[in-house]
């Protein structure tokens, strides 16, 4: 970037990678290893998910059968669909289809925040019922000893996934804005394929978060 | 055994190129899986075919939407670790679970039997 010699034809070339090849090549590794660690951070919490199941068996099952199973199903449908998307506008972009990788882009941001809406209306629904984390548990529907453990980990796996969501979506957005300035095309596309990458990240934890809270 | 010339110069990062249909067809395969998911789960509850279903998902996204079939080798290593961790974690925290003394079970907590069908009565 500072490198002021005109050596580098391709101005996307950072000056310490010889080739845009192998820059390409160290930042998709580099992506992986990072979505290796992102892997790692859920199975601890699924660890914690397999260890209080085990011990509070019935009371897991009996507080999973008061998630509202419409919205975590909805949820999940806008999410495969929202990847479908997200994959579409790599394409799209591959083949120097900028207007339509944006609307792609688009869709999926908006697929974002209609799953935000609606994981909001189920912690609202939560919220009011008493069904809350830790000392603040108080569902009169639910008292199985145990039970408030399977909102713990409801709030803190759904929560840190819609933090993910939010970082997703905030990725997307500014991957859309260099798309409209028209910044990408065919032969330079990396950060849409790593901004889809990321996204179909939050898709894959989503793919095991929703079978193991809304359907024991 | 004869090379493919079509594809035998390529490989090293630059991906092939193929239609958008792989990625409608994945999508209907997720829905269909996801629909299946919601019936079994919602009638006859099987955390083991859930998972099953979950990890059928999940290859399908991995492989397909994050292109991981045309990933370099060094790519599909470090995140294929990652999962061999979880694994190992996992065989861990199951040999834990399956061996201890009852005295150390939390109170008030009713284990599960692993062993037994994971089917519930209605």
């Amino acid at each position: 970037m500072s490198s002021s010699d005109g050596a580098h034809a391709n101005p996307h070339l950072a000056h310490h990678f010889d080739s845009i090849e192998k820059q390409d090549y160290a930042v998709r590794l580099g992506m992986w290893l990072f979505l290796g660690t992102e892997v790692l951070l859920f199975a601890g919490l699924f660890l914690g998910y397999t260890v209080y199941r085990h011990f509070y068996y019935e009371a897991f099952h009996e507080a999973s059968r008061h998630l509202d199973l419409w919205a975590g199903t909805v949820n999940t449908v806008v999410l495969i669909t929202s990847s479908l998307s997200v994959a579409l506008a790599y394409h799209a972009i591959k083949q120097n289809k900028s207007k339509q990788c944006a609307g792609l882009l688009i869709f999926t941001i908006i697929c974002a925040i209609a799953f935000l809406c609606i994981k909001g209306i189920e912690y609202h629904h939560k919220f009011q019922e008493g069904a809350l984390p830790g000392a603040h548990y108080h569902y009169a529907e639910v008292t199985a000893p145990g039970a408030n453990l399977f909102y713990t980990i409801y709030f803190l796996t759904t929560g840190l996934h819609a933090l993910h969501v939010i970082v997703g979506m905030s990725i997307l957005i500014w991957v859309l804005a260099r798309v409209l300035k028209g910044e990408f095309s065919s032969s330079h596309y990396v950060p849409v394929e790593l901004g889809g990458l990321y996204w179909h990240l939050v898709d894959l934890v989503w793919i095991f978060l929703y079978p193991l809270l809304y359907l024991i | 055994m004869a090379h493919q010339p079509a594809h035998s110069e390529s490989g090293n990062g630059e991906h092939h190129t193929h239609g958008a249909g792989r990625y409608w067809i994945v999508w209907v395969l997720l829905i269909c899986f996801t629909l299946l998911t919601w019936y079994t789960g919602s009638h006859h509850p099987n955390i083991f075919l859930a998972l099953a279903i979950a990890v059928t998902k999940a290859s399908l996204v991995v492989l397909f939407f994050m292109h991981m079939t045309e990933a370099p080798g060094a790519n599909r290593l470090v995140f294929s670790v990652s999962l061999v961790f979880t694994a190992v974690m996992m065989i861990g925290v199951f040999g834990d679970l399956l061996t201890r003394n009852p005295m150390s079970l939390p109170t008030g907590s009713v284990p599960s039997e692993i062993h037994a069908s994971e089917g519930h009565a209605p």
